[in-house]
């Protein structure tokens, strides 16, 4: 284990770790623009340069291991101060400098190394007209990935991760030197599965995403810890949201499962949690609907459950463990009711960790894990539909979108026969005929764990309050389960709900709240890697 | 002195593997193969034999950092990217001796275990590359190369592998990027290529002139290859001579002549009576000398004491007639087109330094254009950079802009104030390609 002096800071790293990595454990950032930590390193963009003693020349911190009574000179070296304004000064030789109109502000590398290293100065000797692409100004490489070849400041970042991360190698430089340029090769789409991520990599504004562009101010944004709903690898991931408006998502730093990186299908669903439910609806057999305020609905709802002879519920799996939970103690336990849980494969996905080993997913759902974990009754699509053909008084839906089968011909005559609860957080085909409609919150608003393809159990936090009549699903059944009597369940958050499911089932025994979730990334280096 | 790199020159067919014979060739692969690699590594560090392509590092130390002990393939690369202005050296060895290449290069490999080589040759040099697989299959046919060279028992085939007309390719790394089929961006160092290289594997380097040098290196011995020249900067060179002298071309002569001999005696003095005024004593990565430092010997010492570099040996003469400025201007242009764009500074720089020669050139150049140049090649250079490119430009400009600032300062001062600066399109006034959403 090499020891070493980082500005006067001694450090004990792991063999082989970089000097950016070292001074980053020193509490010192070195700056960097082509360095990412889970891509290779080429040593391109120079700004990294430290003063090592004993070295006559500046070395790039990126690429030089740490050794064993190195004193390395960051902040501290008038040389390297000197160097990395030079550094600077070249980068923005030719940046447009259009910060105000550029996407990118507020989170942009070049801008804050530029407050950094320039000290504010922004002095420049440059007085040439400067270096444009014309026609490569606002030009969409892909579906998602808006190109200005005019901020570019070639660190190379996008086109190393198409050759070591998504595998698809699209990107590429074309021309030479200082008119190179970005491109897909042959000009195909820039279509790779995982096409945001070469904006997320990318330090500047020269790739941005054609679905967050001029949506709102990077600086407005708020990040909350959530996990991606799209499907059960459980992609570590921040919730951006303003005003409680969810606007993207962007990767949260996990090695284990999805290093820094985030698949195209999971990132545009963030558009999705906006979506907090239909209106709270009571149909009657006439057809008359009106919508009753909260208590008498949770009223209302527990008279019917507990009128009903026969109760049949579809539970799914994209419920957190904490509903899953609650869904098998009131409705199985109490009320004797059938429960199943959907699980639809869906389409393969895949993400690549930050060990090189790509993960892949096993269903369409966030929480197939944490089904089976509480021992709940998985069926596929002929298992549903055979459920859904025995007959039942009461049929309660806890997410119509569990399953696609729930939204087809067949199971839509199945629910009609007898009366329906839907809880659900987005308009569905069951809502127009069911007797009960609930509004239940987005994932945006809801708190709780998901157990992930790799059978971890990672929490995700609410971002914001839900908007008036939708609820988080838990919180509908805490108030259903005080309704009911059961004083046990009728608890007041989800650690609750998480604390008496680690001390009741034997599959969640010695989890600790706090600990699960992976918020041990501190803010810079999360800033850094996303660029 | 009685030329070793160029005896063929001048000779009926001495392109061809009967007449290499007839003048001794192959003695000196035959002898290696007799001596064994360590014996063979030995006489070239003995011979002192520095390299050729312009860093002047000693050979024989190069070929020991290959590791003794791997496992797998490694590889000679014979360098013929000769790319440098105003160098055309091992073109004229090629043209006139390609055995003599292809000798030096059996012997390197032999040294160095290496069973395949490849010649990484300049992508429009099509007539010598030619003339090489001409050369190459007449040795694979007499036995010379193949499974058993010479009898020996020893195997090497030799690839010849056109480049596609960078001048960034003829840096080592670049090269063996080039080599592998990918874009020639040099890599970071280290890993030296000695120890990773081509395909991942330990490789050898070597310019086309240094391995000329070996056969007879081992026919007559180090010694005599030590006694040529000056201690530390032994044998016989090649300078390749351009520019206003009045009979450029190619001349062999030991290290550390001066350049006035060069110049003056070998290639008739200035043309048309005029005066030096300045040379770039090893192709246009070197800091220029001025005429008054012209009995500077022409070694890889007594240059590195001037502040220049002996480099690749390519002398370009410049009589009174010629315009710094322009000159200057000139070197940034090809530079800034040969760029590969990876570091910073290089890619820059490079640009930003022409677009300031060409202004003052169009007669708008200011005051602090002479002191922005300096700064701009003082942080493109030195360690700045991954290859030497961000040094190639940033010394002989520099050095221009310090030896000859009365130059830029005439023009300067005659200079009229830029017209009005003509803005770019602007990005909204107009339907563009690929414009979206």
């Amino acid at each position: 284990m090499p020891k070493l002096t980082i500005d006067g800071r001694e450090v004990e790293v792991a063999q082989g770790t970089n000097l950016i990595e070292a001074a980053r454990l020193a509490g010192i950032a070195i700056p960097y623009f082509c360095y990412h930590p889970y891509l290779s390193v080429v040593g391109q963009c120079r700004i990294c340069l430290v003063e090592i003693e004993g070295q006559p020349r500046l070395a790039i911190a990126c690429a030089t291991p740490a050794a064993d009574g190195m004193v390395v000179r960051s902040q501290t070296s008038s040389r390297v101060r000197e160097a990395r304004e030079a550094v600077m000064e070249f980068l923005l030789a030719n940046h447009p400098l259009d910060c105000p109109v550029c996407d990118q502000a507020g989170e942009c590398l070049l801008q804050d190394h530029s407050m950094d290293e320039q000290g504010g100065q922004f002095s420049t000797h440059m007085v040439e007209t400067r270096r444009t692409f014309p026609g490569l100004e606002r030009r969409l490489l892909g579906p998602h990935v808006v190109q200005n070849q005019n901020r570019c400041i070639h660190c190379s970042r996008c086109i190393r991760f198409t050759q070591e991360i998504s595998e698809t190698s699209q990107l590429t430089y074309v021309s030479r030197g200082n008119h190179a340029y970005i491109d897909t090769f042959d000009g195909r789409p820039f279509d790779d599965p995982f096409s945001a991520c070469a904006a997320d990599v990318c330090p500047v504004g020269a790739l941005t995403l054609r679905e967050f562009r001029f949506r709102k101010r990077a600086w407005k944004l708020r990040s909350t810890p959530s996990i991606c709903p799209g499907c059960s690898i459980g992609c570590n991931l921040w919730i951006d949201h303003h005003e409680r408006i969810v606007y993207r998502f962007t990767p949260r730093e996990n090695p284990k499962i999805n290093a820094t990186w985030l698949c195209d299908y999971g990132r545009f669903l963030a558009e999705s949690l906006n979506a907090h439910g239909p209106a709270p609806t009571f149909r009657d057999e006439d057809g008359s609907s009106s919508s009753p305020p909260l208590e008498e609905t949770v009223r209302a709802l527990a008279l019917e459950l507990k009128a009903a002879r026969t109760l049949r519920v579809v539970a799914s799996a994209n419920l957190s463990n904490e509903e899953l939970f609650l869904a098998r103690e009131i409705f199985a336990g109490y009320l004797h009711g059938e429960l199943v849980t959907p699980v639809w494969p869906g389409e393969p996905r895949r993400m690549k960790n930050g060990h090189g080993v790509w993960l892949a997913s096993s269903d369409a759902h966030p929480n197939a894990n944490g089904a089976r974990r509480l021992g709940l009754d998985i069926v596929d699509e002929s298992g549903l539909a055979r459920f859904l053909y025995g007959a039942a008084d009461l049929t309660v839906l806890l997410d119509p979108l569990a399953h696609p089968y729930l939204a087809g011909e067949e199971a839509l005559q199945l629910l009609r026969v007898g009366h329906t609860l839907v809880f659900s957080q987005r308009q569905h085909a069951v809502c127009e005929f069911a007797r009960w409609t609930m509004g239940v919150a987005s994932l945006a608003c809801n708190e709780g764990t998901f157990t992930s393809g790799a059978d971890q159990v990672q929490r995700f936090q609410a971002a914001f309050a839900p908007p008036r009549g939708a609820l988080p699903l838990w919180q509908w059944f805490t108030l259903l389960a005080r309704e009911l009597g059961l004083a046990r369940l009728a608890v007041a958050t989800p650690r609750d709900v998480f604390q008496l499911m680690v001390s009741q089932e034997r599959s969640f025994a010695g989890l600790a709240w706090e600990e699960l979730g992976g918020f041990d990334t501190d803010s810079y280096r999360e800033h850094q890697h996303v660029g | 002195m009685e030329p070793t790199l160029l005896k063929a020159r001048g000779l009926e067919g001495s392109r061809t593997l009967a007449s290499y014979l007839s003048r001794g060739g192959y003695e000196g692969l035959r002898r290696a193969l007799a001596l064994g690699p360590q014996e063979v590594t030995k006489s070239v560090i003995d011979s002192e034999l520095r390299g050729r392509g312009g860093a002047g590092f000693p050979t024989g130390r190069k070929w020991t950092f290959v590791p003794k002990d791997h496992p797998g393939p490694r590889y000679l690369v014979c360098n013929a990217d000769e790319s440098e202005p105003g160098t055309f050296k091992d073109r004229e060895i090629i043209e006139h001796d390609p055995h003599l290449v292809i000798e030096g290069i059996a012997i390197a490999s032999f040294a160095i275990g290496a069973h395949t080589a490849y010649i990484y040759i300049r992508g429009e040099f099509v007539r010598w590359a030619n003339l090489l697989e001409q050369a190459l299959g007449e040795a694979r046919r007499e036995k010379i190369l193949g499974a058993d060279v010479l009898g020996s028992g020893y195997s090497l085939d030799i690839w010849v592998h056109r480049g596609a007309g960078a001048y960034i390719c003829g840096e080592e790394t670049s090269l063996l990027e080039s080599l592998e089929g990918k874009r020639g961006f040099p890599r970071l160092k280290p890993p030296f290529p000695a120890v990773v290289g081509a395909f991942g594997k330990p490789t050898v380097v070597n310019n086309v002139e240094t391995l000329a040098c070996l056969p007879s290196i081992l026919t007559r011995g180090p010694a005599w290859f030590a006694s040529i020249g000056r201690p530390r900067n032994t044998g016989p060179k090649l300078f390749s001579v351009s520019g206003h002298v009045v009979r450029p071309g190619v001349y062999e002569l030991p290290l550390g002549v001066t350049f006035r001999e060069i110049i003056f005696e070998h290639c008739g003095g200035i043309r048309a009576g005029r005066k030096l005024k300045a040379f770039f004593p090893g192709g246009s990565s070197a800091p220029v000398l001025t005429a008054a430092e012209v009995d500077t010997k022409a070694d890889f010492d007594a240059c590195a004491e001037a502040g220049t570099m002996l480099g690749s040996g390519g002398v370009i003469v410049l009589d009174e007639t010629v315009d710094m400025v322009e000159a200057a201007a000139n070197l940034a242009h090809f530079y800034a087109h040969e760029s590969c764009g990876q570091c910073t500074p290089c890619r820059e720089g490079s640009d930003w330094l022409v677009d300031i020669l060409h202004r003052i050139l169009a007669g708008h150049g200011r005051a602090e254009d002479p002191d922005t140049i300096l700064r701009i090649c003082r942080f493109a250079s030195q360690g700045m950079t991954i290859c030497p490119l961000g040094d190639a430009f940033s010394l002989p400009i520099s050095s221009i802009v310090s030896k000859f600032r009365d130059e830029f300062e005439r023009r300067i001062a005659a200079a009229t104030p830029a017209p009005p600066r003509k803005h770019p399109v602007l990005p909204w006034a107009g339907p563009r390609p690929g414009f979206g959403r």
